[in-house]
């Protein structure tokens, strides 16, 4: 029983936020341009830090006013993995893994056209709610405004919307929604901020299916 | 056991059988269903691509609020989906089941074309034995 990522993306089909647990196929570094600014650190286009340190390349980005690199909230909540360190212990993925913002695409390419199927074969207003591959199970959720919460976890786990519903009402509700520095439906910005990513990060590893 | 209904999906992803036999989900037409079970064939291979740990197979079932389509995919690349409520366990074995009434009734038939639509009163009679019977 464990837990493998979450995504989000907003009414735009763009991914806004991004963090991930237990996952051991990693995906490559997504393309420059192919994703947007604010999305997760671990998977952010990597060419501005490739030579030099990281703290110049943060300082350089345009989302220093809500992620900054020391504090003590990095501390307490935030995953090394998912910090300002590439993920060097993991094996790096090879030339054919796909990359994050490819990825992203066909998370949201298959929650789409399986939405669809179920509101066609259902005729009513039904939603998808999760599909079941032998190595994984993708939850999703999604809310009225149109955001997407999406969660992959192990085969075995029960429904997990409750959850997503959870951190939506909770840390998306408090640090996105009410932060002012968050602009949201940008179409240029994702939502990750430490707050939010700390938050997120204690919710899900509290879960009884987090081992 | 309710069924919604059934279909066979070829592996070039035509709809080679489909069948309603309870009431219960949206009567659409021929083209649509047709329409569905090939964007089921390219979610299958997508989402086999998904995968956050090792090698993984494709959807093995998808859950809407009401209803859940459970797939078994043949080493030959033809899909079963079966159309059932969320409650009840037994849609995986019924697959197998209706699986092998194909081997028999389709397959060894030297009459039915391969990946081609399925129209043999075999099949169709066994399928009603087992399913239950329903408009065609």
């Amino acid at each position: 029983m464990t837990i493998y990522s979450l995504y989000i993306f907003d009414r735009h089909c763009a991914c806004v936020y991004y963090h991930d647990w237990h996952r051991t196929k990693q995906t490559r570094p997504a393309m420059e341009g192919g994703l947007l600014k604010a999305v997760s650190r671990a998977v952010a286009p990597r060419q501005v830090d490739s030579g030099t340190t990281a703290a110049p390349s943060t300082f350089s980005s345009p989302r220093n006013t809500l992620v900054s690199t020391t504090g003590a909230v990095v501390a307490i909540g935030e995953d090394p993995s998912a910090g300002t360190a590439p993920p060097t212990a993991t094996v790096r993925p090879g030339v054919n893994t796909l990359t994050f913002d490819e990825e992203a695409k066909l998370v949201y390419g298959v929650i789409l056209s399986l939405r669809n199927m179920i509101k066609k074969l259902s005729g009513r207003d039904e939603h998808f709610t999760s599909f079941r591959t032998s190595t994984y199970k993708l939850h999703l959720y999604e809310t009225l405004s149109g955001y997407k919460f999406i969660m992959l976890s192990d085969p075995s786990t029960d429904g997990l919307r409750f959850v997503l519903r959870q951190i939506y009402s909770g840390p998306f509700v408090d640090y996105v929604a009410r932060n002012p520095l968050v602009p949201m439906d940008s179409r240029e910005q994702g939502i990750d901020n430490e707050y939010f990513r700390a938050s997120v990060d204690r919710m899900v590893r509290g879960l009884s299916v987090f081992a | 056991m309710v069924v919604f209904g059934l279909w066979v999906i070829n592996k070039a992803g035509g709809l080679v059988y489909q069948r309603n036999f309870t009431d219960g989900l949206a009567q659409l037409t021929s083209n649509e269903y047709l329409v569905l079970a090939g964007t089921l064939h390219g979610i299958h291979a997508i989402t086999s691509r998904l995968s956050p740990t090792g090698p993984s197979s494709g959807a093995q079932v998808i859950e809407g609020e009401s209803f859940k389509l459970t797939i078994l995919l043949t080493v030959t690349g033809t899909k079963f989906v079966l159309l059932t409520p969320l409650v009840g366990t037994a849609a995986e074995s019924t697959l197998q089941k209706v699986y092998e009434i194909y081997s028999d009734t389709v397959m060894k038939n030297p009459f039915h074309t391969p990946e081609m639509p399925i129209r043999i009163d075999g099949f169709d009679s066994r399928i009603t034995a087992l399913l239950g019977s329903g408009q065609s």
